[in-house]
């Protein structure tokens, strides 16, 4: 017979406000195989640990369940007090009688009866567990950075600095990212390139920070500590080593397209450097608007190349290598405008999102920082800015708060006012969210310094007349409508995780929110990790934020990669799948089943009736098992039983949870 | 019919002679009109005793499971529908194809002895077989002759593969395919609400006497240990209860989801007329609008719907 102890815990009256826990205790007592039942205000506590521990000697316990909160909670700290006391850490079951239970009732008798279930089901799976061993397995120690923006570069230099090697993935031809592409920054007005060019100088010289742009994840196996990833180099068409830099070659480019990094407000040739502070400053040839590539004629960079680093003959490289730990840093893109007509994005020059806006007013833009209309080249006079194009618009866009347009459309405002002074900016909001650190001094000084003229309210059409716009609104606060004559229309846009996140997230094994955001471990306690072990999330591909937020965020899953590179050996789950050999049939459903490649076939040999009979069945790598249990249900023989959680453990549940 | 028990009979005395095969599974005649049996034949004298009529409707592929691993090579008549089930077993990686030898015969239907009893033709009776189109019933002095579309088994009237989709030789000419539709019951089933739906099949599943015959018939039934036989973990219960019954044919239909090939033996054996078709064609149709059309047994290289993930695959579940 068992010798079960059940532990009960209030959480404060989290629990014990709505669960009778004496009842469940005496309850519990009768149970089989319980020899103890005690509870305790905060079983987490020091004391209750103490309780755990001492009962399992005093007891003699074999086995030990945990009436509390979620497993994923607590599961670990039970499981290290039982350790502590020298039982199996894998005897330990929770009872989730909190988020289960006392969080989601009101009937004080109803809930103490499905307390008393969840109770009675963990005791019958209890009763069954078997002691399990970890094993431990080595750690690559070095890391994958995949996006090179801000988020990116931070993270990668953090992770560079303690002396591990990191590899730095980014698939433009530069690193730099979106922060590169904007002006100045809020709200202090510092020139976002003058920060962060040389941060990408540091990453270009850092010499643990190997970088691979114009580059791209191809494939992701492995698990923590020992992830393996295949890059795709694209070829770039030039040869890194020879290439000094001087542009001649797309000086005399013929093909022109439109620029990526200048929001298509302004051609780039065929062969180009993104921006002039390019990290690489090496060329790149866009084969797809390339007349070598698409027509076999022209070939004037490899004539007029002094360095002779033209090479068309260039083809893709794949690499494979090994990693300890990834941060995903993949940046953001905006929400597509086609959904949202009566803005006439598209329909008129003039009419334009904050990004190109940016761009139009940066030096390095291409009006070289003289703010035009792109209609004309005239300078504004009134320009109006429509907050939450696409935010908080459950029905056509987003529902959440891309929560960085307040703030730089409050920077768009000064920074008209600087140009000229003479205009006037109108800002359509629905609400401005200015809650950081000196945000709302600097709103208010757009409103009160800059006279930016803030109307709450939303616009109904924007639509060409004459040579300028109109802007048909409706001021809430004075419940008019307004009509406004405007010479540039700048719509705050949403922001969305790049368009192929999912992808990405499905590749490497991490989940994505509806909206196609990484998702957090957990949103208040983990949120630079994922839910998969070794991958940590920088950056808007988590949510929206602004630059020193996914700084911060970089530093963090930075340090959490560290941290983990910074170990030898790692211990595995025991919780993985085991073969049943005498079941299996040898179908093999489960290996296409496996995310993790962990199943392979091999052949057996067994004596029947003395005859030597070879056959078929599933094999295991432990290594590789992430005891996702997809296996153990695309079993039909019931051959697949994941360890921690076999097919008579949770039968005896089902069972018991019936009752 | 005749020619067809002649070539029979021909390559199993020749494959046996060549020493090609050391079995042959072919049907031998039981005493009464409607007993055709398996028959395992290893010398080649014995070939006469091996039979094609009307009644031949055991699928031979599963006795494969045994046979191949004390025989050297198994050769074997595989009608339209046992064809599909063979491959089924392949796909399951339970036969190796190089250790056997089909004998394809197209089939354009067998007899239900049930429905020539209804008839009132089974007194007397010794032997039926298809003569030119007609369905001829031998007795001690006289013929009958029969139009056989009243006679043939349900499942033989929604066949869509009557001529064998895996063989290593064919004998005989295909055979016009021409099936009824086979989902016009689960549609009538689909119409009534989900109550009425559930006590038809409560009242289907009750009669369940657990023989287990549907599940050792089944192609797609090749485990080595059937999880209902299993002591530990004892997942199907003994006692006698609706709710067990419904256990083993809810569980035994979604081991067969995307598997079943629709053979319709399981149908065919029950002895308490279970509309076990019913329930395996509503989850062949269902997978078919989920995931687009699969038809198992067809081609066993092409991976079934349930085991393979495609990012556009619809998951109600997430979206809602």
């Amino acid at each position: 017979m068992r010798r079960i102890g059940v532990f009960v815990c209030w959480c404060g009256t989290n629990i014990g406000a709505t669960v009778d826990l004496e009842t469940v205790m005496e309850k519990a007592r009768q149970m089989p195989g319980v020899v103890f039942a005690g509870d305790n205000k905060y079983m987490c506590s020091e004391i209750g640990q103490t309780l755990i521990r001492d009962t399992i000697v005093q007891e003699r316990l074999d086995r030990v369940v945990v009436a509390s909160c979620s497993p994923r909670m607590h599961e670990l700290t039970f499981r290290k007090t039982a350790a502590a006391a020298g039982l199996n850490p894998y005897l330990v079951e929770i009872a989730n009688i909190r988020e289960h239970c006392s969080w989601v009732h009101k009937d004080k008798a109803e809930a103490t009866q499905k307390a008393i279930s969840l109770v009675r089901t963990a005791v019958a799976k209890a009763a069954r567990n078997k002691p399990l061993q970890a094993d431990q397995f080595a750690v690559t120690h070095r890391a994958l950075v995949i996006g090179a923006g801000i988020a990116g570069i931070q993270a990668a230099l953090d992770i560079g600095e303690t002396g591990f090697e990191v590899d730095l993935v980014e698939r433009t031809p530069s690193i730099g990212g979106r922060m590169a592409q904007l002006d100045k920054t809020f709200p202090t007005l510092d020139c976002s390139a003058c920060i962060l060019t040389p941060k990408m100088v540091d990453v270009a010289v850092h010499p643990k920070i190997n970088l691979y742009t114009y580059s791209e994840i191809e494939a992701v196996e492995g698990y923590v500590g020992n992830f393996e990833v295949t890059l795709r180099q694209k070829a770039r068409s030039i040869d890194k080593e020879k290439c000094t830099g001087c542009g001649i070659c797309y000086e005399k480019c013929p093909s022109k397209v439109d620029g990526e990094f200048e929001e298509g407000m302004s051609k780039r040739k065929a062969i180009y450097v993104p921006f002039p502070q390019a990290v690489p400053n090496v060329p790149v040839i866009d084969r797809e608007n390339c007349r070598w590539f698409t027509k076999e004629k022209c070939g004037v960079c490899k004539k007029v190349c002094p360095a002779d680093a033209v090479d068309f003959e260039q083809s893709d490289q794949l690499i494979k290598q090994k990693y300890g730990a990834i941060v995903v840093a993949t940046g953001f893109d905006l929400v597509d405008l086609d959904e949202f007509g009566e803005f006439g994005y598209g329909k008129h020059p003039d009419i334009i999102t904050s990004m190109e806006f940016e761009r139009l007013v940066n030096a390095s833009g291409p009006t070289g920082g003289k703010l035009l209309r792109p209609s004309n080249q005239e300078p504004p006079r009134n320009v109006v800015f429509i907050h939450c194009v696409g935010s908080r618009d459950k029905s056509r866009g987003k529902p959440y708060c891309s929560k960085i347009c307040c703030m730089y459309t409050a920077k768009h405002a000064i920074l008209l006012k600087e140009k000229y002074p003479k205009s006037q900016a109108y800002v359509f909001y629905i609400d401005v969210r200015t809650a950081g650190k000196e945000f709302e001094e600097f709103h208010r000084r757009a409103v009160e310094e800059y006279g930016a003229a803030y109307l709450r309210g939303i616009v109904g059409k924007v639509f060409p007349s004459g040579d300028k716009l109109l802007v048909n609104g409706v001021d809430t606060l004075s419940n008019q409508t307004v009509e406004l004559e405007a010479d540039l229309v700048v719509l705050a846009t949403a922001i969305t995780p790049r368009r192929d996140a999912a992808a990405l997230g499905r590749m490497l094994g991490i989940g994505t929110d509806g909206h196609n955001y990484f998702v957090e471990a957990h949103p208040k306690l983990r949120p630079v990790e994922s839910h998969t072990a070794g991958i940590f999330l920088a950056g808007t591909c988590q949510g929206p934020r602004d630059i020193p937020e996914t700084v911060a965020q970089a530093g963090g899953a930075a340090a959490k990669a560290i941290a983990l590179l910074s170990k030898e050996t790692l211990l595995s789950d025991p919780c993985v799948s085991n073969v049943n050999e005498s079941l299996c049939t040898g179908c093999l459903a489960c290996l296409p089943v496996c995310p993790y490649k962990a199943i392979s076939e091999k052949t057996i040999t067994e004596k029947v009736h003395g005859q030597e009979r070879r056959r078929l069945v599933a094999e295991i790598n432990n290594a590789l098992c992430q005891g996702c249990g997809a296996c153990s249900t695309a079993c039909r023989p019931g051959a697949m039983n994941l360890l921690g959680f076999t097919n008579e453990q949770l039968l005896a549940e089902v069972d018991a949870i019936c009752l | 019919m005749k020619a067809m028990l002649q070539k029979i009979r021909k390559e199993a005395a020749s494959v046996l002679a060549s020493g090609e095969a050391d079995l042959v599974l072919g049907w031998g005649k039981g005493p009464l009109w409607w007993q055709s049996y398996p028959a395992f034949i290893e010398e080649e004298k014995e070939t006469g005793s091996l039979t094609w009529d009307p009644f031949c409707v055991p699928n031979l592929s599963k006795y494969l499971l045994e046979e191949l691993w004390v025989k050297q090579k198994v050769a074997l008549f595989l009608k339209g529908c046992d064809a599909l089930g063979f491959n089924q077993l392949l796909q399951d990686k339970r036969v190796d194809r190089e250790k056997v030898l089909i004998f394809g015969i197209p089939c354009s239907g067998l007899i239900d002895p049930q429905k020539v009893e209804r008839a009132g033709l089974h007194q007397g009776l010794h032997s039926v077989e298809h003569q030119g189109g007609e369905l001829v019933f031998s007795y001690k002095d006289d013929q009958k002759k029969e139009d056989p579309s009243s006679f043939y088994y349900d499942k033989c009237l929604t066949c869509r593969h009557p001529n064998p989709v895996v063989f290593d030789m064919m004998l005989g000419d295909a055979v016009a395919v021409n099936p009824q539709e086979r989902f016009a019951a689960v549609g009538e089933l689909e119409k009534q609400d989900v109550s009425e739906r559930y006590r038809y099949w409560e009242r289907q599943f009750s009669r369940c006497i657990r023989c287990f015959a549907c599940r050792n018939v089944c192609p797609a039934c090749s485990c080595r240990e059937c999880i209902f036989d299993l002591t530990d973990p004892r997942w199907l219960g003994k006692a006698n209860v609706l709710s067990e019954n419904q256990f083993y044919h809810i569980t035994r239909a979604f081991h067969m989801a995307g598997r079943c090939v629709d053979c319709g033996e399981c149908a065919r054996v029950c002895p308490v007329d279970i509309p076990l078709t019913s329930l395996n064609r509503k989850l062949i149709k269902d997978l078919n609008e989920l995931y687009g059309e699969y038809d198992a047994g067809v081609e066993p290289e092409k991976e079934p719907p349930l085991i393979t993930f495609n990012p556009g695959d619809p998951a109600a579940f997430l979206e809602s």
